[in-house]
């Protein structure tokens, strides 16, 4: 069911991922690698899961959901294929927890935020609120396949409890370094954020 | 900034956060595998990857190994996703 899911998104993501510019893809590919490297930083949590920061938002924002998807799934095949982590039959709701959830809701957030305001607060409120909101769904759909599992020991609440009340701290870190790389790349490099992001159809834009 | 810069800055990072990882965290505790056993769950792999738990398979535990290898991986995924991302813009123009 979670690979079907991630099929039909990963079929649109490549399709509209061809709108590309060539000046995204050094950061794109620097991005992946980075977090990467970042969700090797992690603590476990209840009954052998852990908890990391998941790179989704940042990817998600600058790049665009397809385009964030794309990285994510780069990310979590590695992961699969050569440390054994995450594993084959868990790839799909790997990708959906990471690659799909926590890309496209922190995008979706975030542009929802821009509609409301277009102050500099209100942007960076809209990329907490988007990576925070993002890292925390990702989490509860986590907590729920984990509950809903027969080899895992705990039920549904204990693992949407741990998964969730871990997944707010990460989720508060990672806004607010989604906020600082955001900040850091409006001074460095604003010419990659005003590039187009490949999702404008997703709130009904061009 | 330059894409180069902007590049190497994330490499140094990368290089940061798998350092911290091996470190001080326990990104290669498979604790997973330790409850899984607990509760008489067998694991049975479709697949054996060659580095498990991020550890070379004859130096388990040595951290300086985890980190080189977290290192050159997270330099393969830059190369392969700024391969992707050619890819990706060569299509367009096909």
């Amino acid at each position: 069911m979670m690979y079907l899911l991630a099929v039909v998104f990963w079929f649109f993501s490549f399709r509209k991922a061809r709108g590309l510019s060539e000046k995204q893809i050094p950061l794109m590919a620097s991005l992946t690698a980075m977090f990467f490297a970042a969700q090797m930083m992690n603590y476990p949590i209840v009954g052998g899961t852990t908890a990391h920061l998941l790179g989704g938002p940042i990817l998600a924002i600058t790049l665009g959901p397809y385009l964030g998807l794309i990285s994510m799934t780069i990310i979590l095949l590695i992961q699969a294929l050569i440390f054994g982590d995450g594993g084959i039959t868990t790839f799909g709701a790997n990708v959906w927890n990471m690659g799909i959830v926590a890309t496209f809701v922190p995008f979706i957030v975030y542009q929802l935020a821009l509609r409301v305001t277009s102050t500099q607060r209100g942007k960076f409120v809209g990329v907490f609120l988007g990576a925070l909101i993002g890292d925390v769904l990702a989490a509860l759909c986590a907590g729920l396949e984990l509950g809903f599992s027969t080899t895992f020991p705990y039920g549904v609440p204990i693992a949407v409890t741990a998964m969730v009340t871990h997944h707010v701290i990460i989720g508060i870190g990672e806004g607010a370094i989604t906020m600082g790389i955001i900040l850091a790349l409006e001074k460095a490099r604003p010419d990659l954020l005003q590039l187009p992001k490949l999702a404008p159809s997703l709130l009904g834009g061009s | 900034m330059s894409s180069k810069s902007l590049m190497a800055a994330c490499v140094v990072l990368s290089l940061l956060f798998v350092t911290i990882g091996a470190v001080w965290l326990s990104y290669s505790a498979e604790t997973l595998d330790e409850v899984a056993g607990k509760f008489g769950v067998v694991e049975s792999r479709l697949w054996n990857a060659p580095f498990p738990d991020y550890e070379i398979p004859n130096l388990r535990g040595n951290v300086l190994a985890n980190i080189i290898v977290g290192f050159v991986f997270a330099m393969v995924i830059l190369g392969v996703t700024f391969t992707v991302g050619k890819l990706l813009v060569h299509s367009r123009r096909m």
